[in-house]
């Protein structure tokens, strides 16, 4: 059996910057298989977003282990952990986060340049990327241009510009109205349907009904971790009762 | 090789985002380093001509003048530490007539073979020939003064009042005296046989002997052996160190002001690059985070801004670079540039520049991989000045503005600063524009009281009096005679100028003390009081000729001529010998006459027999300082955009969210453009007074300084006048008001999304 | 139902085969598609009631059909329906009270329930987004009554998280 793309083991956070040390994230044990959609729910302050952002090096963990596709990275030093983020790992945010003074191509562009793709790779990967995104036309535009539901789109082309084995989310759609949020979402179901694993933080039970399996934190803790069962009747009935 | 391009890409894009800021650091740089590389090609240059030419000629350490060739001239070779004697040669004093205009000269015999020692190194045309007696050899400086050329006639008139044409055979460097003007007379060589045709009295003639020495350090000691030696014979002596004092008279002062100005614009500089590289590290802080998400590590991080902000910094050094060699070139007409200074200013610069953005690069490096959500300002509470601008019942705009300007102390402190050093040396460049004014506009207050200098020339004293009293424009005249004078001890020769009498002293600019008033009492230059070691009030005694004079300094007198190593006195107080006839008078003309037009009637009333001389003001010699001057306040004024454009680019990042709110509150365009121009606004008030009122204060005491160094005293600095400075605060708070309202005007006209983004 | 077809009825008289076809254009995908015998059960009584009455109508070689037209009663029976408030969605809920209550007889664990509820509901928003993903985007009714449905899922995970925190 092939490694898990990501694992942590009793993985623990505690912020101790104030008067009372606060702890975050209180011994998560997780295990993602190449290809699975994770949704991270819990009410917030539950620690989601600290998860994440340790999952992808963001932040230290205070102990535990994480592994990144069979190797060990709760270890590693910052600068390791941002060469292991080049190649293996996506992040799109909440606010988007492009940066303001490059174009949406360079935006996309950045990332492949950085995981060490040739300025022609990488220009192809933004064309292709860009068109699946529909958004070709946009491409010389700066990102202030743009709409929020565009520029979510513009930064998940950017997480997915270096074909990250693990493309982690916080938030992606928490600042977007219900007509992005349902691009936003049939794209992240389309890479999804690709084969890409994706750990995604969200609040939104449409986000999280994408994917294969949910883990709710509470408190710093995983109170649930199991599969999404879909009925897949097909026939709309079945999902919509007229009462 | 992969981080390299996609660093590119980002900085690429930033530098297109921040043009003008961009370009501004470029100019400061390079107006920075220009400024420094002129001001040590200046200085350099100063010492260079010297040793050079010393090195070139195979000088000789020490001069002396005597009446006659006596066996002891010889004798003088065999001092201890004298390796070679040059001469003596026969020198005479002429005066040439190059397009109507008289100069003196010194017309000195020597042989066609050029000597070993102290060789004039000829730089065009060809040395003496004997097959050519017409032909003369003049040195540089002073061809270029009369812009002689080669072939061109070279007509002299001798004591005699006879005339002569000779032709410039060749134009030649020497190091046995300073450049002329500063140094005169000039200097001419002809055949012994050409002189003895010249001149052939012998009595009007001097013998020149030079001393080549083992050791430079030593020509004190070789001089006091000669003055023992020749006693009365001896009539004049200076050494290497007068002659290198003089050749870098003038790019001393002006070096030292440059340097001046170059140092602290630098600091200033290095300021406003860690204000500008500081200020957008603070307003990338999402992006930065951003870019370590995707994989960018602390030290890439770090690196991309160093380079970023470092090129700008390095391209200004280059452009500064060609800038300060290719204009020190064409203003100053100096060909080389040493490189050694030069290359410690670049590497200097760039260490500063590198050192300046290093800080914020690093801080940029460290920061935390989590775009957070957009930064927010610290929200201070209401400052002390805020709260008063409440009391006084300010419009709301300004008491908003008065808030913010303080919300982030150090950048604000900055801000301030960065705009208070600039304007500091801004008010200093103004106080040497306002001395120089003073130089010019009141020539009597630096002891240029006379315009003219009259030598009687082919007339008796009585009828170049007579001439001098007839002329409608001159106010009074000073019979005046210019001797050299042996300081015991010393082992050189000083100037000792009788000018007037005890009855009618010439109006000396005396700033210390008391003119003199009787015979025996002098008044001394900075320069000379220094040389002797000696203050107002001591006794000094000195040789004229053979025979003693004895003076009691009562005063101190603004002295540009010389050094200041002038000490003058009454006409009463010197030997008759010495001052019947007066060698020249001395003319104060009538307020509102012309020099030129005075000088030009004396001449043709007396028939061109009248020897008469126009002097020169010290600011004319000093007028290149003026462009330096507005260069250097134009490149501290980019300095000071360089803070602001910053400052306001801060304080509008601040604010994007507020604006909305701010709007919503109810406030008009208007006045939130207020609000963000007070922001900006207060600071350059702040930092404008403060630097008005610290270059203010140390502006007399820096000139002055400058002017004890150089010898020519203290008292000749003249602060800005009060209408100047208000001029200059206006035009810098206006300046920074007109620049910082359009961002503003932008931003208060913008939509701004109340939403974050 | 019964209101539903009275409304079609009231545009225009039709068979029972044309309602079926009527609303399954009107509300595309997301209708469940009606049973045919059930539209004639419903017609039956309504007829009953008067709110319309049907005329038979002759076809060549075909048996003749019954077309049913609304009847006056029927229109103010439809105008009462249309300026009524509708009702909101039910807050007494059948889960709420199982959290509520099942623990107290030891039968379930409360934070069981609410992460089943959870999957549960989730498992309904995939389906959800499968169908909003196969309903053609020109489709907007559908479309609105998928979202709407969505939204109402959303707010019962919200509540179950409310619940969450202060039940759990």
């Amino acid at each position: 059996m092939s490694d898990p793309a990501l694992k942590a083991v009793n993985l623990v956070k505690v912020y101790s910057g104030g008067a009372v040390p606060v702890h975050a994230v209180r011994g998560v044990d997780l295990q993602v298989e190449p290809g699975e959609f994770v949704a991270v729910m819990g009410p917030s302050g539950s620690g989601k977003s600290t998860l994440v952002h340790m999952l992808g090096g963001l932040d230290t963990r205070t102990s535990g282990e994480i592994w990144v596709g069979g190797t060990r990275a709760d270890t590693l030093s910052e600068s390791a952990w941002a060469l292991l983020r080049r190649k293996k790992i996506g992040f799109v945010f909440q606010f988007f986060n492009l940066v303001a003074s490059m174009t949406v191509a360079d935006n996309v562009e950045l990332p492949a340049l950085l995981g060490g793709a040739s300025p022609r790779e990488a220009r192809e990967r933004r064309e292709h990327l860009l068109g699946a995104l529909n958004l070709t036309d946009r491409a010389d535009a700066s990102p202030a241009r743009l709409s929020g539901g565009e520029q979510q789109r513009v930064a998940l082309a950017r997480a997915l510009a270096n074909k990250p084995s693990v493309l982690l989310a916080d938030e992606p759609t928490g600042n977007l109205d219900s007509r992005n949020t349902r691009d936003v979402l049939r794209l992240l179901g389309e890479v999804h349907r690709d084969g890409q694993t994706i750990v995604m933080v969200t609040h939104d039970a449409r986000v999280a009904g994408l994917a294969d399996r949910v883990v709710a934190l509470f408190d710093g803790e995983v109170v649930d971790d199991g599969r999404i069962t879909r009925r897949r009747t097909g026939t709309a009935g079945a999902v919509i009762d007229l009462r | 090789m992969s981080t390299t391009r996609a660093g590119i890409r980002w900085i690429r894009a930033d530098l297109r985002a921040r043009k003008g800021q961009a370009t501004l650091t470029v100019l400061v740089v390079a107006g920075i380093v220009a400024a420094l590389i002129a001001a040590v090609t200046l200085l350099e240059d100063g010492t260079n001509p010297w040793r050079g030419l010393f090195a070139q000629t195979e000088g000789a350490h020490v001069w002396f003048y005597t009446k006659d060739n006596t066996a002891q001239l010889v004798a003088t070779g065999q001092i201890d530490g004298v390796t070679s004697v040059a001469g003596p040669y026969r020198s005479a004093p002429v005066t040439v007539v190059q397009d109507g205009k008289k100069e003196p000269a010194a017309l000195r015999a020597l042989p066609a073979a050029p000597p070993r020692v102290a060789h004039p190194v000829v730089t065009e045309g060809r040395w003496l020939d004997t097959a050519e007696p017409g032909g003369v050899v003049v040195e540089r400086s002073y061809a270029r003064a009369l812009r002689l050329r080669i072939g061109a006639p070279f007509t002299i008139i001798a004591l005699s009042g006879e005339r002569h044409s000779l032709y410039v055979r060749g134009i030649a460097d020497s190091a046995e005296q300073g450049f002329y003007p500063e140094w005169t007379p000039g200097l001419a060589w002809v055949l012994p046989e050409t002189l003895d045709r010249v001149e052939p009295m012998l009595g009007r003639s001097q013998w020149v002997t030079g001393l080549r020495l083992t050791d430079a350090e030593s020509a004190q000691v070789v001089s006091q052996r000669v003055v023992v030696m020749l006693d009365d014979e001896l009539q004049r002596l200076y050494t290497w160190r007068e002659i290198r004092a003089a050749m870098e008279l003038d790019n001393r002062l002006l070096g030292t002001l440059l340097a001046l100005f170059g140092v602290v614009g630098l600091i200033a500089a290095a300021l406003a690059l860690a204000n500008a590289a500081g200020g957008r590290v603070l307003g990338q802080l999402r992006d930065l985070a951003t870019l370590k998400s995707m994989g960018f590590t602390k030290g890439q991080i770090a690196l991309l801004l160093l380079v970023e902000h470092g090129a700008l910094g390095l391209l200004g050094i280059a452009l500064g670079t060609l800038a300060g060699w290719g204009g020190t070139v064409a203003v100053l007409g100096t060909t080389s540039v040493a490189p050694m200074p030069v290359l410690a200013i670049l590497a200097g610069t760039a260490l500063v520049v590198l050192a300046a953005v290093g800080l914020p690069a690093w801080r940029g490096g460290r920061t935390p991989p989590i775009p957070a959500a957009p930064a927010l300002p610290p929200r201070g509470h209401l400052s002390r000045l805020a709260r008063l601008a409440l009391l006084v019942r300010l419009p709301p705009a300004l008491v908003l503005g008065t808030r913010d300007a303080f919300t982030r102390r150090v950048p604000a402190f900055l801000t301030a600063f960065g705009l208070a050093v600039p304007m500091m040396m801004i008010t200093i460049g103004l106080g040497v524009w306002a001395t120089l004014d003073n130089f010019a506009g009141h020539p009597e207050q630096v002891g240029q009281h006379a315009a003219l200098h009259v030598g009687p020339g082919k007339l008796t004293a009585a009828e170049a009096e007579r001439h001098i009293r007839a002329d409608r424009d001159v106010r009074a005249f000073y019979p005046g005679t210019d001797v050299n004078a042996l300081a015991p001890g010393e082992g050189r020769s000083v100037r000792v100028r009788a000018i007037g009498g005890s009855a009618e002293p010439y109006p000396f600019p005396v700033v210390e003390g008391r003119q003199y008033a009787e015979p025996g009492e002098a008044v001394a230059g900075q320069g000379l009081l220094d040389l002797l070691g000696v203050k107002i009030g001591d006794r000094v005694r000195l040789t004229v000729g053979g025979s003693p004079l004895i003076v009691r300094i009562v005063g101190r007198a603004i002295e540009p001529d010389s050094d200041g190593e002038v000490l003058s006195v009454g006409l009463d107080s010197l030997a008759a010998k010495d001052t019947v006839p007066p060698e020249f008078y001395a003319l104060a003309l009538k307020p509102g006459a012309d020099p030129a037009e005075v000088a030009a009637r004396l001449l043709t009333e007396s028939g061109e027999s009248l020897d008469v001389q126009i002097v020169v003001n010290p600011a004319d010699r000093l007028a290149v300082i003026r462009v330096v001057i507005v260069a250097l306040i134009a490149v501290l004024t980019l300095i000071g955009l360089a803070n602001l454009l910053t400052a306001s680019a801060l304080g509008l990042r601040d604010h994007a969210v507020d604006l909305a709110v701010l709007k919503a509150m109810g406030l008009t365009p208007r006045q939130v453009m207020a609000t963000l121009v007070t922001g900006t606004g207060l600071l350059v008030v702040l930092g404008v007074a403060a630097g008005t009122a610290a270059g203010a204060s140390v502006v007399t005491g820096l000139i002055d300084l400058q002017g004890h160094t150089s010898g020519v005293g203290a008292g000749i600095a003249r602060p800005p006048s009060a209408m100047t400075l208000a001029v200059a605060v206006l035009v810098a708070v206006g300046t920074a008001l007109a620049v910082a309202l359009i961002p503003a005007r932008r931003a208060a006209r913008a939509q701004v999304p109340v939403t974050s983004r | 139902m019964r209101l539903h077809l009275l409304a079609l009825l009231a545009k225009e008289p039709a068979h029972g085969y044309e309602l079926k076809q009527a609303l399954e254009q009107t509300f595309g995908g997301a209708y469940p598609s009606p049973n045919i015998g059930q539209i004639y059960v419903t017609l039956g009584r309504l007829e009953k009631d008067g709110l319309v009455r049907a005329v038979d109508v002759e076809q060549s070689n075909r048996p003749n059909k019954k077309v049913y037209y609304c009847t006056a009663k029927g229109r103010d029976v439809l105008t009462l329906w249309a300026d009524e408030p509708t009702e909101g969605p039910r807050v007494r809920d059948e889960f709420f009270m199982k959290l509520v209550l099942a623990p107290l007889t030891g039968i379930a664990d409360r934070m069981a329930l609410i992460n089943r509820q959870r999957r549960h509901y989730l498992s309904l928003m995939g389906d959800l987004n499968d169908l909003q993903a196969r309903t053609a985007p020109d489709d907007r009714v559908a479309l609105l009554l998928i979202e709407g449905a969505m939204l109402h899922l959303q707010a019962d995970l919200d509540w179950l998280e409310r619940c969450q925190e202060d039940l759990a």
